[in-house]
């Protein structure tokens, strides 16, 4: 029953990891930005939750549509102010880094500074498990999760193969110059993939303010397993991004059954240089040669 | 007459920058090392509101005949960023006195404490080594040992949980507690079940609430600390485990006071008597409340008498036209031995730690309420 347990958990906890995965993945794939200030978009949509239904009280629908505004609004306004600029003027790909790292920590102290710095969460019935069967436990958030997390995936995959704006942000990665000379904006769908990778982030803000609570520090360890899913997934690739994260919460619950909590954490990075090692590609990534 | 003029200018000037020194010839600035950001960042917040208050009754009071300033650096919870801070505060601010937090933080600039005959006073950690760093590593809080001593036979014989599940943070705070329960529980009569380690960094505990699960025990010790223990306490309750929760100091913070799943949880701190009519206890207690609107904690009233033991001291060492060092802060304190404290009269031990009384609390939803009090 302990191994049932710990898969149905590793499952919630993939689907989770995906959805932020998925979303750095595609503002990666397609604009070659490292934008570690993902993790970012995630904190302020889940504290701007929090902020509306537990401390205003307003209904979560409109909740919900705050997260995701602010999210989207964070993920526009970080390329077009901060991005843009420094890839005007030619900055590294190490300059973009850092000005991103640089946001996310300002973004924390920010948080803290607004929210308190202590953990909060959202209060909420669909937290609490219910014994399915003798010795396991499962909340009704872990099905929305693995739902939402399915459905997200499903849409993006069908926006970014039946249209237009879909075809120009994957033709975004492959070639900018061809992009251009088809009439397209590249800044403009640059604009579009930092919306759509913020708003991936907003459906995992949301189900871990209310499932494992929040601080504001949570955006780094969402940044690492980004970072880690990207790669084991393949850069670039979205399936690879989504099985890598389901693949990382697994591998973190399951070794449970076998290993100190301790190492729950790490088996993510033994995953990770796994994968560096034996398929540096990652899960559907292409072989390149340089 | 150009000539004259000018000297009685440059006489002037120095008149006016020889008083301006000897108006500050006393303003000293003392160090303290809290996490500022981070997932600890609220203890920060929790340690400098009793620190700002010592600052103020010290300069409201005149005791060190110039003014007493903090210099805050942001140890993150972390033993680099915490020597970092030290590194700062020694070798370019040159405090004598610096506030530490966090056993792993504290054991980590301990060293510098020695070598530059700087005092660190801890406030907040409460790992046993830390009674072990030298004769410049002070603590003014009594140590988990103690702690985790006083809550087992309780307990196991009062309340008649027996069997354990240890969830501990692996760091060197952790490491102490699970080695105090493995010595104490047998002794006591209970059994430690499971002894479950997570790194300070994890946030995920659905998979660890199955494992506790599975070990089905009586009691779950927590021995961790900030959101991390808040994480620990509401994902459990809401992955269906509705055993008894204990732990130790690290309870006392509101925010998990004020989480509904960690209602009915114990937890150990040391007894200070907040009704007490001495005119120490009694007006920080009165100004805490009216500054902050809410009842002090024992964390709180640390950090105030860590500050207060600094204004004693230097007030002494001033007194007796003596510099205020740290070497001379610790001859001093070995010379004064009993200080009137929030909490009553305190003695420092040898190793340069305060002995406390501990009462075990229960978390109530209402400001929490001593189930047990120290000494009984």
């Amino acid at each position: 029953m302990l191994l049932l347990q710990l898969l149905i958990n590793g499952v919630q906890v993939g689907a989770l990891y995906a959805l932020i995965a998925v979303g750095f993945s595609l503002i990666f794939g397609s604009t070659r930005i490292f934008h570690f200030a993902h993790g970012s978009a995630f904190t302020i949509a889940a504290y701007v939750f929090y902020d509306l239904v537990s401390i205003e009280q307003i209904h979560w629908l409109i909740a919900v549509l705050g997260a995701s505004v602010a999210a989207v609004l964070f993920g526009l306004v970080l390329n077009r102010f901060v991005y843009v600029p420094i890839q005007k003027h030619e900055g590294s790909f190490f300059t973009v880094f850092v000005a991103s790292f640089g946001v996310g920590i300002i973004v924390q102290n920010l948080c803290g500074m607004l929210f308190g710095r202590a953990f909060v969460a959202v209060n909420s019935p669909l937290s609490q498990s219910m014994e399915l069967l003798p010795g396991l436990y499962v909340a009704p958030l872990s099905g929305i999760a693995i739902i939402i997390a399915v459905v997200f995936f499903v849409g993006l995959q069908l926006f970014l193969s039946r249209t237009h704006t879909g075809m120009a942000m994957r033709a975004l990665s492959e070639n900018p110059e061809l992009v251009r000379a088809y009439g397209l904006s590249p800044r403009r769908l640059s604009m579009t993939v930092f919306a759509l990778g913020s708003f991936l982030a907003v459906p995992a803000a949301l189900l871990s303010a209310a499932g494992s609570g929040l601080n504001p520090a949570i955006g780094h360890h969402v940044m690492l397993i980004s970072l880690a899913a990207t790669i084991v997934g393949g850069v670039g690739s979205l399936r690879g991004a989504a099985c890598a994260g389901v693949l990382l919460g697994l591998a973190e619950n399951l070794s449970l059954a076998w290993f100190e909590p301790q190492w729950s954490e790490a088996i993510t990075f033994i995953v990770l240089f796994l994968f560096i090692l034996f398929r540096p590609s990652g899960f559907f990534g292409r072989v390149t040669a340089s | 007459m150009i000539k004259f003029s000018k000297a009685i200018t440059a006489g002037v000037l120095a008149c006016t920058l020889a008083a301006s020194a000897a108006a500050h010839a006393a303003d000293v600035t003392i160090g303290a090392l809290f996490p500022l950001s981070g997932p600890n960042g609220s203890y920060g917040d929790i340690f400098g509101s009793g620190v700002n208050l010592a600052v103020e009754h010290i300069n409201a009071d005149n005791l060190l005949g110039g003014k007493l300033s903090i210099q805050y650096e942001d140890s993150q919870a972390l033993p680099q960023a915490g020597v970092i801070g030290m590194n700062k505060l020694v070798n370019v601010q040159k405090v004598p006195y610096v506030l530490s937090a966090f056993t792993g933080v504290s054991k980590a600039i301990s060293t510098i404490a020695t070598r530059t005959k700087t005092v660190a006073v801890n406030g907040g950690g409460v790992g046993p080594d830390l009674a072990e760093l030298g004769q410049y590593f002070w603590n003014m809080i009594p140590l988990a040992n103690y702690e985790v001593r006083a809550i087992i036979p309780y307990l196991v014989n009062e309340r008649k949980m027996k069997n354990f599940v240890l969830v501990y943070v692996d760091d060197p705070l952790g490491q102490a507690i699970k080695k105090e329960m493995e010595a104490a529980l047998p002794t006591a009569g209970g059994k430690l079940l499971e002894a479950l380690s997570v790194p300070a960094t994890a946030q995920q505990f659905g998979g660890i609430a199955a494992r506790v699960r599975a070990a089905n025990p009586d009691v779950i010790y927590v021995a961790s600390y900030g959101s991390q223990q808040s994480q620990i306490v509401k994902q459990f309750r809401d992955n269906g485990i509705k055993q008894q929760f204990a732990s130790y100091t690290a309870f006392s913070i509101p925010q998990i006071n004020a989480q509904s799943e960690a209602v009915g949880s114990l937890y150990t701190s040391q007894d200070i008597g907040w009704e007490s009519q001495d005119s120490v206890t009694k007006r920080f207690v009165d100004d805490y409340k009216k500054k902050y609107n809410r009842m002090p904690t024992a964390y709180i009233a640390n950090y105030y008498n860590c500050v207060r033991l600094f204004g004693l001291l230097a007030q002494q060492l001033i007194k007796k036209g003596l510099p205020v060092t740290g070497e001379n802060l610790l001859k001093q304190r070995l010379e004064t031995k009993t200080f009137d404290m929030v909490g009553g009269q305190v003695v420092f031990a040898e190793n340069g730690t305060v002995s406390m009384p501990i009462q075990i609390n229960e978390i109530d939803g209402r400001g929490g309420k001593v189930v047990r009090a120290a000494g009984k």
